[in-house]
């Protein structure tokens, strides 16, 4: 059988849809894509603070940034840290105590065990990722909010400023 | 055109194919492995909307790789190298697009996760590889205008499988 040029370049680009979605099936986690990673408008998946139309303690907005000064405070009032980085990242090193929740990798299975947990949705948390141009906390910010999470602060400036402050790091894969 | 000038032209088409397709296949392969650093790097480049970073960072290594692999057995030519050029074009589109704009990005032409660069480290990169992949688009037009030449001599060990 022979196939028109045009028809055998619509071939080579459907093709490589189904072995996209194959090998990204069979990565593990940790190199996994959502194929949502980034799709997910706020708007689509719970309504935003306005127009839920709640006065009370809704937020204005899914995150609010905070400075080093701030993610201090709140390590010692003991909030939970989340760590937006690549999981080989925060192997390297992390904040002491924060959880690792990887803004680019799959984590949809670790936010629905982390709402499972039924933490206090107001208790204030913190994302993080490495500061300067870095938007993987925001990303993450999203993404807990999305998940229910109403008081979401961004560290700005991130591990590096934290490292810079010689504050309480840990190294490995466990908090 | 002498035998073996004609000769010449062919073998410099065959390598120009087979490296071109072999470079497809590296870096198409290198951006399968991680896909997750791949679309980061994607969504650096703010070109795309949030919905298609996740879906482009998935089907377009696996693209490069298709195409690169024909390239390399010799299987369809042209049609993966139209492909192939036609990627390269959008590829010095988006990167001259950011340098116009002053976003210093990561390529991410080979795969994610360098180390951190400043911005005049990242625009340096960045005028590189339009350079890279205009010299990769004259490797393929051999491969795209070849083909259809009737003047080339079409002995019957010379011909490729094209109607495959």
């Amino acid at each position: 059988m022979r196939l028109s040029p045009a028809s055998r370049i619509a071939l080579i680009l459907l093709c490589s849809i189904p072995l996209a979605w194959a090998s990204n099936r069979m990565a593990s986690p940790q190199r996994r894509l959502a194929w949502s990673a980034k799709g997910a408008s706020i708007a689509a998946v719970r309504p935003s603070p306005a127009a839920e139309g709640k006065q009370s303690a809704a937020p204005a907005a899914p995150w609010t940034e905070i400075s080093g000064e701030g993610a201090v405070q709140l390590f010692e009032a003991k909030a939970i840290f989340f760590d937006a980085r690549r999981t080989a990242a925060y192997r390297e090193g992390h904040i002491r105590g924060a959880r690792s929740l990887p803004a680019w990798e799959d984590i949809d299975e670790k936010l629905k065990a982390l709402v499972a947990e039924g933490l206090d949705p107001s208790a204030p948390v913190v994302v993080y990722c490495s500061g300067g141009d870095c938007e993987d906390s925001h990303l993450l910010g999203q993404k807990l909010y999305l998940s229910g999470f109403d008081t979401v602060r961004v560290y700005r400036d991130g591990f590096p400023d934290w490292e810079k402050r010689r504050l309480p790091v840990s190294r490995g894969p466990n908090p | 055109m002498t035998p073996s000038s004609s000769r010449w032209r062919r073998l410099g088409a065959v390598a120009a194919r087979i490296l071109l397709g072999g470079l497809f296949l590296y870096a198409g392969g290198s951006k399968i492995v991680d896909p997750p650093g791949f679309a980061h790097e994607l969504s650096n480049y703010r070109l795309l909307p949030d919905m298609a970073v996740a879906p482009i960072a998935l089907a377009l290594p696996w693209l490069e790789v298709l195409c690169g692999g024909l390239l390399v057995v010799g299987v369809w030519r042209r049609e993966s190298a139209l492909i192939l050029a036609g990627l390269l074009v959008v590829f010095v589109g988006a990167l001259s697009i950011d340098l116009a704009r002053g976003i210093p990005v990561d390529c991410g032409c080979f795969g994610g996760a360098k180390p951190a660069r400043s911005p005049a480290e990242r625009f340096a990169d960045m005028r590189l590889a339009i350079g890279r992949d205009v010299l990769l688009l004259i490797l393929a037009a051999p491969v795209l205008f070849r083909a259809n030449r009737p003047e080339e001599p079409t002995r019957p060990e010379s011909r490729e499988n094209d109607s495959t």
